[in-house]
């Protein structure tokens, strides 16, 4: 089984858990239930709470979403899930200036725990009061609009607007990759 | 696209340091949230051209600068007035004012100190506030002396004479995070010597709790000094791991679990093939 695994990080509300569950409502396959579900596992041994969502595309390609924690903080469930993440999405509600810093701060502990690409992923822009995603950028710490991330927007609740997200995540990531054999 | 919120959640050092990182050129308005008890409300209005501040007010019939003016006693009300009829349409006010040989520098200097640090700083205090950023607001040359500042030293003034950091609390960073220096080498900003003393802390290893032990400074206090290096764009709060996992939890004594995962240790993905990540984009495209 080829498995990618994704983390989707950011402040409480900020729609990770939607969004993991409009992953999985595009689950075509389920052949395997069984206890060989990793993310079970790490649950069973565990009491964190955290999202788990799975896509499979192929008999044995799948795609692994994991959703860190908001309860606890940077803990060690985290470094876990961040140290086998091929790469990660770090979601923010663009109405929330209150939950910025809060981004930034996510922001820094998976840099510093992670070198993994990332993008950033604007939630909520269909809400009053949504800030525009230059402004956004300037405030998560990104004065630079040539070195920064991509910035995608999202509606955590609509399949095809997360499928796009997941898209311009993993071209961001393998854009090598996808070019050369395409 | 305008800027707007409130500052209980995006507060004014933070605001500052979007519209100078920004370079952003328009007006600031910071309007008070009424006052239970007079009902009151009031508008502070603060323009900035490309990051900087160039002047602040009030009210936006463009006599600010000239009431200061004569409130000084300098000159009357009427013959500033005049006066500045015969100023270029693109020159400050004060400038113009300096040129025609009506204003010393010194005076100048005073005035921008009354209308722009003084006024400003004190809106660091507000608990709470809505603001707006207009970036179509025209350059208010009536209201400009020609001097400028930096949202930086505002900030940093502002926030050294701040007593009561009750509605920052949540901006601060926290006593177990560390700090992490995002400039080259030295800050060029004029620091106090606590200041420095923090600075020296910023390498993303030392908590700021531990670090308020070793300088024997109350931990509130290093708090608030590392908001001053976050929000003045040198250092950046940087979540240390939380404790290690507890010893009952030996993820990798589970046979059943996949090997890469249980092994909480070795780093990294496995990489996946090219085959791979078409099926999935092809996939995935489907449902968009
Ligand atoms: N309007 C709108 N609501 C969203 C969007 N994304 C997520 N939500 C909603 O935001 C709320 C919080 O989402 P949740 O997934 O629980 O956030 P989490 O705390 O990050 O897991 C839910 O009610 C979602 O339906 C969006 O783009 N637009
Ligand atoms: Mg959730």
């Amino acid at each position: 089984m080829e498995i990618m695994r994704l983390v989707v990080t950011g402040p409480v509300g900020a729609g990770k858990s939607t969004f993991i569950r409009s992953v999985s409502e595009i689950e075509v396959v389920d052949t395997d239930r069984r206890a060989t579900d990793e993310a079970l596992l790490i649950k069973k041994r565990t009491t964190v709470a955290f999202d788990f969502g799975r896509l499979q595309f192929g008999p044995d390609m799948a795609l692994h979403l994991y959703g860190t924690p908001g309860q606890s903080r940077f803990d060690f469930m985290w470094d876990i899930l961040i140290q086998k993440a091929h790469a990660y999405i770090l979601l923010v509600a663009a109405h929330r200036p209150h939950e910025f810093r809060e981004a930034r701060r996510i922001m820094m502990f998976m840099k510093q725990r992670s070198p993994v690409p990332m993008i950033i992923g604007l939630t909520h822009t269909d809400c009053p009061g949504a800030w525009d995603a230059a402004n956004i950028a300037l405030a998560l710490g990104y004065p630079n609009p040539s070195r920064r991330p991509p910035v995608v927007t999202v509606n955590a609740n609509e399949t095809a607007s997360v499928a796009q997200a997941v898209i311009a995540l993993v071209q961001h990531t393998w854009s090598g990759s996808l070019a050369a054999t395409s | 696209m305008t800027v707007t919120g409130y500052l209980a959640d995006f507060s004014l050092p933070e605001l500052f340091q979007l519209l100078e990182q920004g370079n952003k050129t328009g007006l600031l308005t910071i309007c008070t949230l009424a006052d239970t008890k007079t009902a009151e409300r009031y508008n502070h209005h603060i323009w900035f051209s490309q990051g900087q501040i160039v002047a602040a007010g009030n009210t936006l019939d463009q006599r600010g600068l000239m009431g200061l003016i004569a409130r000084r006693g300098w000159m009357g009300d009427n013959a500033v007035s005049r006066l500045a009829q015969t100023c270029q349409i693109n020159t400050p006010l004060g400038l113009c004012l300096k040129n025609q040989g009506v204003l010393t520098a010194e005076q100048l200097k005073l005035l921008f100190y009354t209308q722009v640090m003084r006024q400003v700083c004190a809106l660091f205090a507000l608990p709470d506030g809505w603001f707006q950023f207009d970036p179509k607001a025209p350059t208010p040359r009536a209201e400009m002396t020609g001097l400028i500042a930096t949202a930086t030293d505002v900030t940093l003034a502002g926030l050294r004479a701040l007593k009561d950091w009750a509605a920052l609390d949540e901006k601060l960073p926290a006593p177990t995070s560390a700090l992490v220096s995002v400039i080259e080498g030295k800050p060029n900003l004029r620091l106090n010597p606590n200041e420095w003393q923090v600075w020296e802390f910023t390498n993303g290893t030392m908590a700021v709790a531990d670090v308020a032990k070793q300088l024997n400074l109350p931990v509130a206090k290093v708090q608030q000094i590392a908001f001053r290096l976050i929000v003045t764009g040198l250092a950046e709060e940087m979540p240390l791991m939380a404790a290690p996992p507890p010893s009952s939890l030996a993820l990798d004594d589970a046979p059943e679990l996949e090997p890469s995962i249980a092994s909480g240790k070795t780093a990294g993905a496995a990489p996946v093939s090219a085959s791979f990540l078409q099926n999935l984009v092809g996939f995935l495209k489907s449902k968009v």
